[in-house]
């Protein structure tokens, strides 16, 4: 199928080489770090919570303590602690009273910190358990001796453990839910993408008339289709015109050629060449006339010559357009009404501006009823040329714009069929809006100027 | 007249040549734009015949050239294209006239002649005279035999065009370009109505007519 050289040309189709895919992935590590860095801050500010929470109360402790040993001395104070012990059945709280040598005095706990302050201890426990951590703040009292206040930290790193597992948990989930929702998301762009490319590689190796698919939901992909779609009939349509005028011109072409070469062959059979060629002449110079008059419209139509616009004056224009095909007007009996208003000027193409109002001067000359009356009208909105012949059914009005067509009735009358189009050219390049209107009877047709 | 052609396309070139050569003149044919320059600036040309498109030197650096160096040959440039703005650029490099491929040959022919005794500038007459025909450029009136002829402006500028070409042939694209300033051809008798028209204005009373037309060529006005 002519679709595969296409294909190959841009690479075949690779999940990791789409743009779902590197979107996907990049969500998904954008989700991880977001995750991490969220945990972390979680993670940071609680346990800074929960140890500024133990340090209270081991300040509190260390205050009441110091309280008992000066209303009633060190002995009050041991008892104190003692009490405290006994009172605390969940074991996290941890004294000591010592000498200034180190003789322990009263409390449950092994070792005093090296010095006043705040100190993080170990805590050696019996059996397997694993050695637990202390926060332990050291006092030292009048007389010598120094009193340990210490709080086990293990919930603090219990909680710890637990803020871990769950950003463990959420992180986890956050990749899957992005992988799976990427994967999801992903492979319905891949697919649109994918039916896209189908369709235009289709168009591409010919199946002109082909559309890409559209799901109606007028998403980006649906917009992007239809306006590919939109591309590709304007393409069609412009390429439908120009097969259609080049079958014009090959055909309308054809048949003065043919007329040419049958003069020459007919005055060679007759043996009067010197009639022969000037008749061959004749269409020869016909011929040439047509070339000229499609260059022209090629020309006018490709818009160069709006380089060289100037002011031109219109009514003057008019004026002499109307002076020329006077007698052409006269000898076919037609009244011509010239209502010119003076100074009217545009931006344009003076010579271009003439041959347009000639035409439709000649036309309306041409096609006009014999004995009738032709009106060139020129105001500051419009130039208005009038016939009273049989004129234009509206459903043509359109298709005698184009080059070569000519109407049945007219093919009795000379002319090539290009005098109309190269006017629509002119309008075109001059931003003028082109009518044909029924004059009731007869045709109309105006040139609306710019504003 | 002695004519330069300078014209790269060797089937032209001698169409050309044999073509006025027949109708009289002596020609020299230059190939391209250098040897051209070459030819014209030594001078003793009545008119140049360039070529728009040419090797080594194209037209319009001949001629502009040519004027530079003081050259005032007359010089009808020859082109496929001739659109406006080709015709300005080739008129504003310094040519005198312009003709559009494919041609005429009598086209060609009248324009030279015209082209070649183009009076000079200077010696701007203020009084055209044709047999008993007069034109007075000053007063813009025309008598025939000292009766006055009343013309309308379009005509008045149609006999002095003829009047200043007295003896020469002038084609219809020459009077539609001259008189009407159209680039193109309208396509209807305009010329043969408002000739016809003068005509009548000219031989009245069984005068004897001014106005001639040379059949495939154009007009000539000269004494009867």
């Amino acid at each position: 199928m002519g679709s595969s050289p296409g294909r190959k040309a841009f690479g075949r189709h690779e999940f990791w080489r789409t743009t779902a895919f590197k979107v996907t992935l990049i969500h998904i590590l954008l989700t991880l770090l977001g995750t991490i860095v969220l945990s972390g801050i979680a993670w940071w500010a609680t346990t800074r919570f929960a140890l500024q929470q133990i340090a209270a109360e081991v300040e509190r402790d260390t205050g009441v303590l110091l309280q008992s040993a000066q209303l009633g001395g060190p002995r009050s104070l041991a008892l104190a602690i003692e009490a405290r012990i006994a009172a605390d059945p969940s074991g996290t709280q941890y004294f000591l009273l010592a000498t200034a040598n180190g003789t322990h005095l009263a409390g449950n706990l092994a070792r005093a910190p090296r010095g006043p302050g705040w100190e993080t201890l170990q805590l050696e426990r019996p059996g397997p358990a694993p050695p637990g951590e202390l926060l332990a703040f050291g006092t030292p009292l009048p007389g010598g001796a120094f009193l340990t206040v210490a709080r086990d930290i293990a919930p603090v790193r219990a909680l710890e453990a637990t803020l871990l597992g769950a950003a463990g948990w959420v992180g986890g989930a956050a990749l899957l839910l992005g992988l799976g929702g990427g994967v999801l998301l992903g492979r319905g762009a891949t697919r649109r993408a994918a039916a896209m490319e189908a369709a235009l590689a289709r168009i591409e190796a010919g199946e002109m008339t082909h559309r890409l698919p559209l799901r109606g939901s007028g998403d980006d992909y649906d917009r992007l289709a239809a306006r590919i779609n939109a591309t590709l009939d304007r393409l069609a349509s412009l390429m439908t015109t120009l097969r259609q005028v080049t079958d014009d011109i090959a055909h309308d072409l054809r048949t003065p050629l043919n007329r040419l070469r049958q003069r020459l062959e007919a005055g060679l059979r007759s043996g009067d060449t010197q009639g022969a060629s000037e008749a061959a002449l004749a269409e020869a110079d016909k011929l040439l006339d047509i070339f000229a008059a499609l260059l022209r419209i090629a020309q006018v139509e490709a818009g160069a010559r709006r380089a060289g616009f100037a002011p031109c004056d219109l009514s003057a224009i008019a004026e002499s357009a109307a002076e020329v095909y006077a007698p052409a007007a006269e000898e076919r009996g037609q009244a011509l009404e010239v209502a010119i208003a003076p100074g009217i000027t545009c931006q344009g193409d003076r010579e271009l501006l003439t041959q347009a109002l000639a035409n439709l001067l000649d036309n309306a000359v041409k096609h006009g009823r014999q004995g009738g009356r032709i009106r060139l009208a020129l105001d500051a909105g419009a130039i208005t040329v009038a016939d009273d012949g049989p004129g234009i059914p509206p459903e043509e009005r359109e298709l005698v714009l184009r080059r070569f067509y000519r109407r049945d009735a007219a093919r009795s009358t000379p002319g090539n069929g290009l005098g109309l189009a190269l006017v629509a050219a002119v309008a075109e390049l001059h931003g003028m809006a082109l009518r044909l209107e029924d004059n009731a009877p007869g045709l109309r047709v105006v040139l609306a100027l710019p504003r | 007249m002695k004519i330069l052609v300078v014209e790269d396309d060797a089937e032209t070139a001698e169409w050309l040549r044999r073509g006025l050569s027949e109708a009289g003149h002596t020609v020299d044919h230059a190939a391209d734009g250098r040897d051209g320059l070459f030819l014209a600036s030594d001078g003793g040309y009545d008119v140049l015949v360039v070529d728009r498109m040419l090797p080594k030197l194209d037209g319009i650096g001949l001629v502009k050239a040519l004027r530079a160096a003081g050259v005032k040959t007359p010089t009808l440039f020859l082109t496929a294209r001739a659109g406006v703005g080709d015709r300005v650029e080739g008129l504003e490099a310094g040519a005198d006239d312009y003709l559009g491929k494919p041609f005429a040959f009598a086209e060609l022919l009248a324009r030279l002649n015209a082209l070649a005794r183009r009076p000079p500038l200077s010696a701007e007459p203020t009084v055209l005279r044709v047999a008993d025909l007069e034109m007075d450029l000053l007063k813009r009136s025309v008598t025939r035999g000292g009766q006055r002829i009343e013309l309308q402006p379009r005509e008045f500028r149609l006999l002095e065009f003829l009047m200043r070409r007295e003896g020469q042939v002038v084609t219809r694209t020459m009077l539609l370009e001259g008189v009407w300033d159209f680039h193109f051809d309208p396509r209807t008798s305009v010329v043969e109505t408002h000739i016809s028209r003068l005509r009548a204005k000219l031989d009245q009373n069984g005068a004897a007519p001014l106005i001639h037309t040379l059949r495939g060529a154009g007009y000539v006005i000269r004494a009867p």
